[in-house]
């Protein structure tokens, strides 16, 4: 991924200071499974799962989920397809158990955070699937929970850019903006009390 | 909620934090102001990722090594010779329970790095927030004694931590690690020259600091601390400043009143101010908190156990549920020995529901809504769900009174013990009471002359404050549309005052000593037959016909009350001598008469004593109303009229004894 890039690619790790690291996926469809160098697994978690285990999917107001192998919704097999709401514990193979937040009742943004002593590969504290929006915030409707921040940050989509919005002033990479910036693949952002950092993650080889 | 890794956050700005809904919490710093950002290598091998935290000391990071691995480094901005030295001792420390070091570096600017272990799980600290009442007694052992392990091999190797915190300590993969020891020396010797940094652990500073001690005492000193804040919630000492709570470390005795037993004496014994009356070593204090099985040398299969229910999912609430609360009942009832299952479940119950809607994500407007709903259903049904609630209420009296004899026929021993209670009530009032530790009871105990005219101004009181509650019930019946004959006012006004008298004059025998309960509650009850005589005397005189629920009275003495009760539904001396007997041997009137109770007028005290004469009314099938007005009465004008000593001045005298 080339630094000059403006669009950040659609997936990437973001770096919150002080709260946690997270990995971001902003396309549709999501394959789930064991991370490696064939596979094309969206969300890789470190398991004894299978390299295209399940697939999540946006569907209009909703997520769906797909069961290529062994998975559960509330204790229930998935055969083929299952709804997914905010709350939605789901079972991937033998031992990974996850669970489906949507923090926020008016975005369609959900995070998927481990119940299990699983995590992604690369490390992460929870996936975040991205859709149009996401709040960084000290409330409990917050995407990610930042305790300790006194104002909400939102970083939203528009036209394939990437935009970071918070009241008053703040840096981009060194730039400052008021109000709103966009967002480079590679970004970091400073403002009173926060900071975070965007960083893309490549695809090794991406079979699709 | 999220992991927060190797979070160092300053305790000062978090005096009300614990009673603030999640996720308000402010900070005087955000999270931002790192030094690094993520993506750059000050140190050759690592990448940063994102920082963790920051301290007075420096700041953490993640990062990354080149190959991989994650790990926390901290950064050390002043570098003495001798405070490497004393990080060096520990480079090599092993033990389940402690943050593993991996290696100390410098960087190309001078800069000392720690390398160390990153943990991805919860600190206490964030644990703490989520329970601002205190964690479930089962995860407060795990976290204790895996803390108390860690720190028990750090003095068996002679380094003292000296800044044990709940921001220092953390649970990954089930097990509790303590971390930032080897940097402990380093900041308590700046803490000692009065540098800012001493501000993030005044909370666990055992009060020897002021005087330049920093010895093992010191950890068994925060030991204590935190394990205060793991069953309450919060600190043992808090204040608005910095001062305060170092004043109150060094003066203030801590309110040890919630914490039940066996755990109420540890932490007394360990926040001691003076060092050599704590515990000795870290294991002496952990086995007398006891839980043997779950001590830290079960630490391992610990994780695959109960903390892994607990710890290993993380971010649900959902999952402290049936098996954690299935061994966390066990263990609770090796905790309150004394206490009844069905007590200890409901208050179990409660306590998780509790906690349950605290930390609901739910909107507070749909909570404020959903708390309406109740009300209103509450107030629509109340009809149906008093009685029965009565019913359970008196059945459980039974069930209660049965044990009771019971157990004191059959294990004599617990009875003993302050926290042993013949009914549910006296739970309460036993805890409460024991706050009259008998430190500070030797202070009370008065000259004869002193008590005798301490005496009569609390009869002339009680004479005052009896007559504004006639007033009072007077308006309250008013209200209700039943007006008062001049002579049952009279009557009223007598009848509690006699009480009232009878109950102050036994308790200034029994003030400042102990005395066998059984005996008490006896005494009390001889003194209730000779009340219900003059009450009865009264009546006689005064002309006074009680008015009485007729139907009620017709039907219930014919076949439950003795004929010699009742004559034309009249109560007769034997059924005054019968209920105001009950009336005082039943409950504990000298704790009402008590100077070191908790409050000088205790609502809750109120309410039991007036539930009570309801509950012996309608037994004895007396008059309800009456028996009740004359129990509220006596309850308020006893606690009213008789001394008490407020809390801040009981440590007065100990301390006066102690210089």
């Amino acid at each position: 991924m080339a630094l000059s890039d403006t669009k950040p690619a659609d997936r990437f790790m973001l770096w919150v200071d002080a709260v946690g690291g997270y990995w971001v996926c902003l396309a549709d469809e999501l394959i789930v499974g064991q991370p490696g160098d064939c596979g094309g697994a969206d969300i890789p978690i470190l398991a004894d799962i299978s390299s295209r285990h399940a697939r999540i999917r946006r569907d209009g107001e909703g997520y769906l989920i797909d069961a290529f192998r062994e998975v559960r919704v509330g204790g229930r097999p998935v055969d083929p397809t299952e709804l997914l709401t905010d709350g939605s514990r789901i079972e991937i193979g033998p031992s990974v158990k996850l669970q489906m937040r949507r923090a926020h009742p008016l975005s369609l943004t959900a995070r998927l955070d481990f119940l299990s002593r699983h995590r992604t590969q690369p490390p992460a504290d929870a996936v975040l699937l991205l859709a149009d929006s996401c709040v960084l915030g000290p409330r409990p409707q917050s995407h990610i929970v930042c305790r300790d921040w006194t104002r909400e940050v939102i970083l939203f989509r528009h036209d394939e850019k990437f935009y970071c919005h918070a009241a008053g002033y703040f840096e981009i990479d060194g730039v400052v903006c008021k109000i709103r910036g966009q967002l480079q693949a590679n970004s970091r952002v400073i403002g009173e009390g926060f900071s975070f950092s965007l960083e893309p993650v490549e695809r090794k080889s991406v079979v699709d | 909620m999220f992991s927060q890794g190797i979070a160092v956050q300053e305790r000062l700005g978090d005096t009300g934090d614990h009673a603030m809904p999640l996720g308000e919490k402010s900070s005087p710093r955000g999270g931002g102001l790192f030094q690094y950002a993520s993506g750059t290598r000050p140190l050759g091998g690592y990448v940063i990722k994102r920082g963790v935290g920051s301290g007075g000391f420096g700041e953490v990071y993640y990062a990354i090594s080149d190959a991989g691995k994650e790990v926390a480094l901290k950064l050390i901005r002043r570098n003495l010779d001798t405070e490497l030295r004393g990080m060096r001792q520990c480079l090599n420390l092993k033990h389940p329970n402690l943050l593993s070091l991996h290696d100390i570096r410098q960087d190309d600017s001078g800069d000392t790095w720690v390398v160390m272990e990153y943990m991805s799980g919860e600190c206490l600290e964030t644990e703490l927030a989520d329970h601002p009442q205190g964690l479930p007694l089962q995860d407060a052992l795990v976290w204790f004694h895996g803390i108390a392990a860690g720190v028990a091999y750090l003095h068996d190797h002679g380094i003292v931590h000296r800044d044990l915190k709940p921001g220092n300590i953390f649970c990954d993969e089930g097990v509790v690690k303590v971390g930032d020891y080897g940097l402990s020396k380093f900041i308590s010797c700046s803490r000692r020259s009065g540098h800012t940094e001493s501000i993030g652990t005044i909370h666990y500073m055992a009060p020897e600091v002021a005087h330049g001690r920093y010895g093992k005492e010191l950890d068994i000193y925060a030991l204590g601390a935190i394990l205060y804040e793991l069953l309450t919630g919060h600190v043992p000492f808090d204040g608005e400043s910095v001062g305060e709570v170092l004043m109150k470390h060094l003066t203030a005795q801590p309110d040890v009143s919630k914490i039940a037993e066996p755990y109420r004496s540890v932490v007394a014994r360990a926040l001691e101010k003076d060092p050599a009356r704590r515990f000795a070593t870290v294991g002496e204090m952990a086995t007398a908190v006891g839980g043997g099985e779950q001590r830290a040398g079960g630490g391992e299969q610990r994780a695959g156990g109960a903390t892994e229910q607990r710890f290993g999912e993380r971010g649900t609430e959902s999952i402290d549920g049936q098996d954690g609360r299935a061994t966390g009942g066990h263990n609770d009832s090796d905790a309150y020995t004394d206490q009844e299952p069905i007590a200890l479940f409901v208050a179990l119950q409660l306590q998780k529901l509790r906690q349950r809607w605290q930390q609901s994500s739910l909107h507070p407007g749909a909570k404020r809504l959903i708390v309406a709903v109740c009300i209103l259903l509450f107030l629509v049904t109340a009809e149906i769900v008093l009685p029965l609630t009565m019913l359970a209420l008196i059945a459980y009296g039974g069930y209660r009174m049965i044990r009771f004899v019971y157990r004191l026929c059959f294990c004599p021993i617990p009875i003993a013990s302050p926290t042993v209670a013949a009914f549910p009530v006296t739970v309460v009032k036993a805890s409460r009471v024991s706050v009259s530790s008998e430190a500070s009871i030797p202070a009370f105990v008065i000259k004869p002359l002193v008590r005798v005219t301490d005496l009569i101004g609390s009869l002339l009181v009680a004479a005052a404050v009896t007559a504004a509650m006639c007033v009072v019930m007077l308006l309250i019946l008013g209200y209700r549309g039943v007006s008062l004959q001049i002579e049952q006012c009279a009557w009223l006004y007598l009848v509690s005052l006699a009480g009232a008298w009878f109950v102050l004059i036994t308790a200034k025998f029994w003030e400042g000593s102990r005395g066998e309960r059984m005996v008490r509650h006896f005494i009390l009850m001889t003194i209730g037959l000779g009340l219900g005589l003059v009450a009865f005397g009264m009546a006689e005189v005064l002309l006074v016909r009680l008015p009485i629920d007729h139907d009620l009275a017709n039907r219930a003495a014919a076949h439950w009350v003795p004929p010699v009760f009742y004559q034309d539904s009249r109560p007769m001396a034997m059924a005054y001598m019968a209920a105001f007997a009950t009336l005082l041997g039943v409950l504990r009137w000298w704790q009402d008469a008590d100077p070191l109770r908790s409050t000088r007028l205790s609502l809750w005290s109120l309410l039991v004593t007036v539930v009570f004469a309801y509950i012996i009314a309608t037994a004895w099938q007396f008059p309800k109303p009456w028996l009740m007005m004359v129990a509220g009465c006596m309850s308020v004008s006893v606690q009213l009229s008789s001394p008490w000593v407020p809390t801040y001045a009981r440590l007065r005298p100990q301390r006066k004894t102690t210089v």
